[in-house]
């Protein structure tokens, strides 16, 4: 009896602390305006300590299977990695916002032609920000990104992540990030910031150059020469 | 639901709606509440004004070296815009908000309008007499010469003293 009181007493304390923070909550969002963002003066000065903010990349996922994934293209088609079994795959996260990752795509775009024949697939994975409780918004977003990708003229795949992908390749910090994938699905390369187009092309025959082929496919008479 | 399964539903809903209660507008469920920062807000943290005036409050900014952030009006529309977000208390107003303009900045072979080191944003507020805590975030995205990172949101808070 006498614990049934005390039962009662914190069930009593626990829901008059739920009501105390519903209103204070109603209270802020009542009280809270959104953006405030307009213009002004003062140049600020310039940096010139070239240190980066993080630590230096170490491939999170070298010499293991890519985790698989399923999203959709700018189009609405699904993609999966496991559709592309037996080629090489390099998978670049990239967004609209990202300068650096404008050098590196028309340099993707050129592998991608001169290396197709022999089994490659490049998937553009955007981590731009998608709204997705907002439809009209979300359309727009998925157009912006087609039209970027048409820009910087990507003749492959650009899928949108939604943010659950980026997580089992390490958490996606920068961009660009890029993973190449060998024929057998493993991730034999991965960097990290935009690199030289060579470390690119040395990774795609590398990519190229290991696991097995899949069927009628031509061997890259290049491959020997890669690290 | 007995007493026992009553009680457990009620330390968990009450945890659940603390756990809101204390976010703020810009907040989400995201993993970015953790993110590393790259820009930091330094001061002030307590600022006095005269109660019902106009007055303005500089907010003080600084990037982290070997980093730039895009300035209020990006050189392209795709990039993501410096904003301040901001949660009024009752018996403060602020806005409109001056930004510095931003500097030219050629990276990765473009041309970009940003900020780097120390910038100070400048913010307009009216407060009735009193201590308002206004709490804020710095909207933006940074990026070094070889990488871009995801935008964050830097907490600005400010203790105004309204006499």
């Amino acid at each position: 009896m006498k614990r049934n009181y005390w039962v009662i007493l914190v069930v009593i304390v626990a829901l008059g602390l739920i009501a105390w923070a519903g209103v204070t909550n109603y209270k802020r969002r009542k009280e809270s305006k959104m953006p405030t963002a307009v213009l002004s003066a003062t140049p600020p000065t310039s940096a010139s300590d070239p240190a980066a903010a993080d630590a230096p990349f170490k491939n999170p996922l070298a010499d293991k299977q890519a985790p698989d994934f399923t999203l959709h293209d700018t189009t609405g088609k699904k993609v999966s990695l496991s559709d592309y079994k037996g080629k090489a795959v390099v998978l670049d996260f990239w967004a609209t916002w990202c300068a650096p990752c404008k050098v590196e795509i028309p340099w993707l775009a050129k592998l991608h032609d001169q290396y197709a024949s022999q089994g490659l697939v490049i998937l553009g994975v955007s981590e731009d920000d998608l709204d997705q409780d907002d439809k009209a918004a979300l359309t727009k977003e998925k157009q912006q990104i087609a039209d970027s990708a048409a820009k910087l003229g990507i003749n492959y795949p650009v899928l949108l992540d939604d943010k659950e992908v980026s997580k089992p390749y390490g958490g996606i910090d920068a961009l660009p990030t890029t993973f190449f994938v060998d024929r057998n699905g493993k991730v034999v390369a991965a960097t990290i910031g935009l690199v030289d187009r060579d470390e690119i092309e040395a990774n795609i025959k590398k990519a190229l150059g290991s696991g097995d082929q899949a069927p009628g496919q031509a061997p890259d008479p290049a491959q020997k020469g890669a690290s | 639901m007995n007493l026992p399964q009553a009680v457990a539903f009620a330390v968990l809903a009450l945890a659940v709606a603390v756990a809101d209660a204390q976010k703020l507008p810009w907040e989400t469920n995201n993993a970015q509440g953790n993110a590393k920062q790259f820009v930091k807000f330094v001061y002030p943290e307590q600022v006095s004004v005269a109660a019902n005036k106009d007055s303005v409050v500089e907010l003080h900014f600084a990037v982290n070296p070997g980093l730039h952030i895009n300035s209020h009006v990006p050189s392209e529309k795709s990039f993501i815009p410096t904003q301040l977000i901001v949660a009024e208390p009752p018996g403060i107003t602020v806005g409109p908000v001056d930004f510095p303009p931003g500097t030219d900045f050629t990276s990765a072979g473009e041309k970009l309008s940003v900020y780097t080191g120390e910038f100070v944003v400048r913010a307009h507020v009216k407060a009735k007499p009193g201590e308002h805590l206004v709490q804020a975030a710095l909207r933006y995205q940074a990026c070094d010469a070889l990488s871009c990172y995801p935008p964050r949101n830097a907490p600005v808070a400010v203790d105004v003293v309204a006499k």
